[in-house]
This record gives structure tokens, sequence and C-alpha cells, in this order.
């Protein structure tokens, strides 16, 4: 039996439908990361499942059980919100008490439970400060707390790292895994950072244009994207993209030459493509084959970025790992094939990846 | 349960409004009838023939003229001196704001009491105004009770009471412009007289605009200055709209042309009240936008 | 980049000066007179010096007023309380009936609300005669006249509007989010509009009730209407009493000095909301 669970949740505000039949169960205890570009109703999902919107239509169950009917402050949920949403009149420490207060905790359980997570959340020292007192980080982290503080059974993160700076989400990214693992509670974490989606992540779940287009576990999503704008999402430098058409036998043409590509796409013969290929996925070598010239060569952190021209003018990008031996140098020329793990071709017209026929 | 809050909440609201608008639709019921208190048998249903009377009527006429002449001279004499004041306290000093809260207070003198005050003071045995004119050579400087000089004499009190209001809103207005195009102006040498009509007053007119609205509003239904300073006096000097209809009420008793007086007044507000709200609101948003 | 000459500080100087004068000097003088016997008032030229007497007070105080005439007897103290039983019971019920009403309008927005508000929006500029006339007839009919359940009642026109537009601004700035965070941390509905709304709303609640009050208190016209002698405020009582032969004219001034002073110290007192209520009473809303 899944926690949570939605059932062709849509949502309208007048006439314009953010959410469209959107279904999702959780596991108790999985993290499920909603992911997708700004303005695709992420958080418009998360206030429905917290009660503070009501669906035009679909059902949202916890436990087995209906919301419909259900307050928010009867659905055992915690919730952080992007702007942090801090009680300005309340200082940290009530901020944090506040769910446990309303759980009619004694003085000394409340005083107890807040201590816990802000010590996980290393805000000890600044329990007695207003939020207006607070940097920008504490003021997360008191939100994360505070969404934390009763162990609620289900977590609702939105975009909980989008306005702390560039240090503090590192830091983060690496510290929350362990501490919603500890929290051992059902997680929906909304993000628009693939980094953040991948380190966190059992599932993701890929919201564009109000509806899921691919919900899989991070690997999966990376190696089999569900379609071209999933694969462009996620990875960094993004997939080589080039539209095309495949020719006989597997191949296709790239710029005027053709060029071999997986075998097991022999069957779409005459199909108006886009041909995807990770740069990671470029292999390097020297030798017959398509030749192309190295134009400019970028290290980005442990991996190394080449920027390729093939002779008929096509870019694409690569990358080795720093340490690798063989890096060329800029101006060089190199023999270029794709491996057939990180190549896929999408549909020109849907966006959907074609699947390797096994023939 | 849900779903019925915010009506359950808003009920008051909606009483006070249901309180507003059975008097409102009994006086237009009212405006229409031959209606005089005294003589309750002459009861009847007249249509329009209160309003047509008006047509023909000069004391009517008197009172549209003098409501609008009243409106007017005070309004005006507020605008100019109200933004006179507010450029002189326009900069934040300590001594600025200490004036400017010190001024508050004639806004915050019941509008009959301070028509009281100066009678006072304008009091032809004692008062200190008629001491300080008879100084200049004015001897029996009477004014409220000279058909001459009273209005002069009520648009002083008006202003005395009201100029406040439009400094306080024109120095809010003032204090919130944004800074730069008076800076530039200033590097650049421009003469100050093409600051102040090209860049200060554009930008200030929807703040200039909204307290004049709001103050004409008030001012052409004014009641409590002149009823107190001369219940419309001399004569029908000072007859405006609510005093008229007030006398028309309860010393004639005649209840149906009072009511058609006010249901006239009431179209004069209503029209003019309509431009004031749009542009009441379009800085209401600018207010909350900006900030 | 501060380039203002002497020249123009004088004159500035000069011309402020002038303003406070002129908008400051009624008062100062009202003050002085109510200190002042009739003999010294009526002294030609009048003069800024004299011998103070509280008996202007003192008679205001005992409501007996001797005069040539005989003594009088005068409830002005009376009208001073019924001002600031009235003032002060309408701008409660106000706020009790009004701070959710403005709530409701600024959180949900129902076609109800919007009418409500524009209604009373149009309203505020419409002649308060219009509707106290026929109002004075049917009070007569419902034996409201002259009470003060009836005046606290139609002291809601002029107060619960204020509040509502006020208080409405200041709950529409609250961000939602942290209203939804307090319900979500467990909290009713009730609860979160008790502990998050209004007191993170607060200085918007103060200003409306402190002009609300203010603007009671100053009101003429209502109470001239619908109140006899016993019920009437100072607004309306000291009209009667400038009016009433054979009176001290330092008592009128004292009179008028006890009547104004609760507003101008009340204004004195909180002028930083009061500046921020007029302001956004007209502009911001």
């Amino acid at each position: 039996m899944p926690h949570l669970e939605l059932a062709s949740i849509s949502k309208s505000f007048k006439s314009n439908k953010v959410l469209d039949d959107i279904s999702l169960a959780a596991d108790a205890g999985e993290i499920v990361v909603i992911f997708g570009p700004s303005g695709t109703g992420k958080t418009v999902l998360l206030r429905l499942i917290a009660g503070v919107e009501e669906p035009t239509a679909g059902t949202i169950s916890i436990d087995d059980q209906d919301m419909a009917d259900v307050a928010p402050e009867h659905r055992d949920v915690g919730m952080a919100f992007q702007n942090f949403a801090l009680f300005p009149h309340f200082d940290a420490f009530e901020n944090i008490a506040t769910p446990l207060r309303a759980r009619a905790q004694s003085a000394a359980q409340i005083k107890e439970g807040v201590a816990r997570v802000a010590k996980l959340l290393k805000i000890d020292h600044v329990l007695s400060h207003a939020p207006r007192q607070l940097s920008n980080g504490q003021k997360q982290r008191t939100a994360l707390a505070r969404a934390l503080a009763s162990s609620p059974k289900l977590l609702l993160l939105d975009d909980p790292l989008r306005n702390v700076d560039a240090k503090l989400r590192f830091e983060m990214r690496l510290e929350l895994p362990r501490l919603l693992r500890e929290a051992k509670s059902t997680v929906l974490y909304v993000t628009q950072d693939y980094k953040e989606a991948m380190a966190l992540a059992d599932r993701i779940a890929v919201l564009a244009h109000g509806k899921f287009v691919q919900v899989a576990t991070p690997e999966e999503i990376y190696r089999h994207p569900a379609t071209v704008n999933v694969a462009r999402l996620f990875g960094d430098p993004t997939i080589n993209l080039v539209e095309t058409v495949v020719g006989e036998g597997a191949t296709i043409d790239l710029a005027g030459e053709t060029v071999e590509i997986d075998k097991a796409y022999a069957g779409l013969k005459g199909r108006s493509v886009t041909f995807g290929v990770r740069p990671e996925a470029v292999a390097l070598g020297d030798g017959a084959g398509l030749k192309a010239q190295v134009m400019a060569v970028t290290p980005l952190n442990e991996r190394t970025v080449l920027l390729l021209q093939t002779k008929g003018g096509a870019e694409l990008l690569a990358s080795l790992p720093s340490s690798s031996p063989a890096i060329p140098k800029a101006e060089s020329e190199v023999t270029i094939s794709f491996n057939p793990i990180g190549s896929h071709l999408f549909d020109r017209e849907t966006g959907a990846t074609h699947a390797k026929g096994r023939a | 349960m849900r779903r019925a809050l915010p009506y359950l909440l808003s009920l008051p609201a909606l009483l006070v409004c249901i309180g507003i608008l059975i008097p409102f639709f009994t006086a237009v019921y009212y405006s229409l009838l031959r209606f005089r208190l005294n003589l309750p048998a002459m009861k009847g249903f007249i249509w329009f023939d209160n309003y047509i009377n008006f047509l023909s009527d000069a004391a009517f006429w008197n009172t549209v003229k003098i409501s609008l002449v009243y409106a007017g001279l005070t309004v005006g004499v507020e605008l100019l001196l109200g933004l006179g004041i507010a450029l002189l306290l326009q900069k934040p000093t300590r001594f600025n704001n200490i004036a400017s809260i010190l001024l508050l207070l004639p806004l915050m003198t019941a509008p009959a009491l301070a028509a009281l005050m100066w009678k006072l003071m304008t009091n032809p045995n004692f008062g200190i105004l008629s001491y300080f004119v008879s100084l200049l050579g004015f001897h029996d400087f009477k004014w409220a009770s000279d058909p001459s000089t009273a209005l002069f004499t009520v648009t002083l009190v008006d202003v005395w009471v009201y100029t406040p209001f439009i400094m306080i809103l024109l120095l809010a207005g003032l204090r919130s412009l944004p800074k730069a195009p008076f800076e530039a102006a200033a590097l650049d040498g421009v003469p100050r007289s093409f600051v102040f009509f090209r860049i200060t007053l554009p930008m200030l007119l929807p703040y200039i605009i909204t307290a004049s609205l709001f103050r004409l509003l008030d001012s052409i239904q004014q009641f409590d200055i002149v009823y107190s300073m001369t219940q419309g006096g001399p004569g029908d000097r000072l007859m405006v709209f609510q005093v008229q209809s007030y006398l028309e009420f309860f010393q004639y008793t005649n209840v149906g042309r009072s009511a058609a007086l006010l249901i006239v007044l009431w179209a004069i507000t209503y029209l003019l009240s309509n431009i004031f709200i749009k542009q009441w609101l379009k800085l209401r948003e600018r207010a909350h936008g900006g900030a | 980049m501060d380039h203002t000459s002497t020249l123009e500080q004088v004159i500035r100087g000069v011309l402020i000066t002038c303003v406070l004068v002129f908008f400051l000097f009624p008062i100062f003088w009202i003050v002085l007179m109510s200190f002042q016997t009739n003999e010294t008032i009526l002294r030609i030229p009048p003069s800024i010096v004299f011998e103070p007497t509280l008996s202007n007070y003192s008679a205001l105080i005992t409501g007996r007023l001797e005069s040539a005439a005989g003594n009088l007897d005068i409830a002005f103290m009376k009208n001073l309380w019924n001002s600031f039983f009235l003032s002060a019971s309408s701008v409660l019920i106000a706020l009790v009936l009004g701070i959710p009403a403005a709530y409701a309008f600024a959180r949900f927005r129902f076609r109800l609300g919007e009418d409500i508000a524009f209604t009373l929006l149009s309203f505020r500029f419409a002649p308060p005669l219009l509707v106290l006339l026929p109002l004075s007839l049917y009070f007569k009919q419902l034996g409201l006249t002259n009470t003060y359940i009836g005046l606290i009642w139609v002291y809601q026109l002029i107060c619960l509007p204020l509040i509502l537009w006020i208080v409405r601004g200041y709950f529409e700035d609250i961000s939602p989010d942290i209203e939804h965070a307090y319900r979500i941390s467990g909290n009713s509905w009730l609860k979160t509009f008790w502990k998050i709304a209004v007191p993170l709303a607060k200085p918007g609640i103060a200003a409306a009730g402190l002009l609300a009050f203010i603007f009671a208190w100053n009101n003429f016209v209502f109470a001239l209407i619908l109140a006899s002698a016993d019920k009437q405020p100072v607004t309306v009582g000291a009209l009667a009493f400038v009016t009433a032969s054979g009176i001290q004219y330092g008592q009128i001034a004292a009179a008028i000095v006890l009547s104004i002073a609760p507003t101008l110290a009340l204004a004195l007192y909180a002028q930083r909301y009061l500046v921020e209520g007029l302001s956004l009473g007209a502009v911001k809303g």
C-alpha cells in the first residue's frame, strides 16, 4: 500500500490549467523529487497535498484515506516553503516549536524536540533570534527544522535551497540526503536543479506542461530519458542534439557525413528524428572513421569538456574524465564514435524516445 | 462550513451595506413624493415634480452655485497651500517632521468645533482677529455675519482644517518619488523652475489628483463648518446643499424636496467619485507594487 | 550635493514659521482664553499677560455656571462622557466585526465580498444626510431615536468602512504562505487568524482604530439629527452651549479645549500610526 497516492489530479485557476490529470504513488519513506522548470505547477502540487488549495479534480490519499475533507492541520504533513515563510513575530525557537505546540506536547517535550532538530541542522546557537536577525542560510535551516520538528509522516519541501547562496546550497545538497533518511518520512521534494534531484531522489517525477513526463529512478531518467526534453534537462554539459533522418542500415546523416549508430535502430529507416548523444558517450580515438577537429578544451569540475567540429560543420560536445591520460589538445584532429549506451533517437514530432528494437 | 466562512465573516459588513442601502432607496422614494411631515394628509406620489420644480427655483440654483463655488474655492486654496507647505517640509529633517506632525492638529480638530473656535476669534467684541484687522484699518469687519465676507470667513476655517490633509498626502507623495531624475537634473545644472514644472509636478500629479478629488467630494457636501458657523446665512449666502436640505427637512418639514435635493447632490458626487475611485485604485496599485 | 543658499534657508524658515503660526495660533489662543475671565478677554488691546484662572474649568466640571443672569446648569461633562462612550464603543464594535470581515475580503476572492467592498466605497462619498434623514424617520418608528444603541449603530457607518479598508490592505500584505505554514503545522483556521494574521496586521489595526475613534469623536451631523441633549456628544453640545445666553466666553473656550484635547492628544501620541492610516486610507486603502 503506497503511503501517498495522487489519482488523476487536475488544478485550474480560472481558465488556466496548471496540473492536468496527474497520478503518482509514493511508498512510505521514499524520497520523490518533483522536477521541472519554473512555472510548471510544482509548488501548486505541494499545496494541494498540504491541503491549502483544493484540486479541481482527482483524489489525494494518505495511508489510503481520502484527504478531500481533511483540513491541512489534520494531515500530519510538514512543509518547507521556498520563501521560508517563517513567522516574523516568533523567534526561531517558537517557529520550530509551532508543530509541537499544536500537538499539545508538554513544555519539556517541546524543548527537547526543538533541541533535537536544531542540533541536527546546526542552528542551536540562534534559537533566540527573530527571523529578521537570521542569515538566509539560518532562515532556510529554521524553516526545515520547523517542517521536521514533529517528525511528520509526509514531508513536502518546496525548493528549499532556491533562495540560499551557492556555497550553502552545495553543503546542504550533501547534508540533506542523510537528514531526510534520518527523518524516515515520505518526502516530496520540489526542485528545478537537476543535480539536487539526482543527489536526493529515490525516484524523480519530471513535470512539464502540467503532466508527469517520466517518473523513474535518477539512473533510469539519465540513461533512458522518456523524451528529448527530459534528456535535455538532465546532464551538464547538456546532451548533444542533431536533427536528422535515419538512413540505410542504422545510419544517420551528420552534416553531410553518414555515421553509424546503434544497430538496434535499424528498423527506423526514413524517419525524421533528433539524434541525441551524451557528451560522455562521444568516444575519441585515432584511425579511420568520422573525423573532427578539437575547437576548445575546457575543464569542468572533475571532467574536461571538448568542443568538436566535424568536417561538415556539426558541433558536438565531448566530456572526458580530467584524469584521462589521452586528452587531445586544441586544434588537433580526432576520430569520434558514439557509445550506444549514451545515444538516443527521439521522434522529431512528439519528442518521445524511440525504443531500441531488439532485432 | 469552509465555504460558508467568508460569507459568515462579512455578515456585519453586509448589514452595514443594507443599513446604507435601505435609507438610500427610501430617500429615492421620498424624492418622488409630495411629503410634508406637518401635512401628512397631502402625502402622495408626484413622480419627478420635485426635480422639475428645481429648474425654475432660484433658491435651488443658488444652492448649486454656492456649493460649487465653495468646493472650488476651498479645494483650490487648500491645494496651493498644501503643495507649498509640502515642498517646504520635503526634506525629512527632524524639525520638518515635528512641524508636519504639529500641522496635523487642525485636521484632528472636529470641524464643528473648529468653526466655534473661529467664531470666538472673529467675535466683533473681543475676537483677536477682529482686533488684528482693526489695526489694519478695517474697523467694523463683520466676518461671517456680513454677506460680503461670509464666504471668505468660512473658507478660512475650511482651509485651516483641511489644508493639512492635502499637505500630508502630497508630502508622502513627494518623499516617495524616485531620486534619480532629480540627481541627474542637478548634475546637468537644469534650472530649478524647470525641474519643478517638468519633473516634480508631473510625477506628483497622481497624488495631486487623488488628494484634490478626495477633498472636492467632501467639500461639495460640507455641512459641519457652514452649519456651525452661519447655518447657511447670512440670508441664503452660504446655503450649500446639505445645509439647505437639513433646513428643508427639519425647519420646513418638506421631506420630498429635501430628499430630492440630496439625490441631486448624490448624483454629482457619484459622478465625481467614479472618477476618483478609478484614480485611487491606480495609485493604490502603485503603492502596493512599488515601495 | 546640497547647495541651498543662506538666503533661501532664511526664506524657508520664515515661511515655515508663518505656516506654523497660522495653523497653531487658533489652538493657542483658545487655550489662553480658557484661562481668562470675561474681564481680561474683553480688554482692548488684547494681551497675553493675564492672571490665569481655573474658574472656567471648575464651572464646567461642577456643571454650575454662574452668570449675571443667575446660576445655569449645563451638563457639559455629560456631553464629554457621551463623546467618549459613543466613540469608544463604536470603535470597539467596529473592530470586533470589521477585522474578520477585512480578513475575509483580503483572503477569499468572492463575489459578495467584492460587492460589499464596492458598495461601501461608493457610499464613502455619498452625502451623509441622504442616509441620515430617512434613517431618522425609521429610528422614530423603531424607538431608537436618542438611544446609545441607535447612535452606536449609525456610527458603524463611519467606523466600519474605515477599518475594513485599512485593515484589509494590511492583511493583503501578509504572505499567505506564512498562514499556510501555521495551519500545516497543525493549527485551526481560527487559531491561525488569531495568532498570525491579527498580530501581523497590528499596526494597521492600531491605525484604523485610532482614526475611527477620532472620526467618530469629531462627527457632528449624526448626533445632531439622531440625538437630543442628554445623549449628545461634545461637537453638538458645544454648539448649544455657545447659543445659551449668559455664558462666559472663557467657559466656551474651556469647553472647546476639553472637547478637542482628547483627539489632539491621541493624534500627537500616535502620530506615526495616524499618518500611516491617513495616507493608507486615502492612497493605499
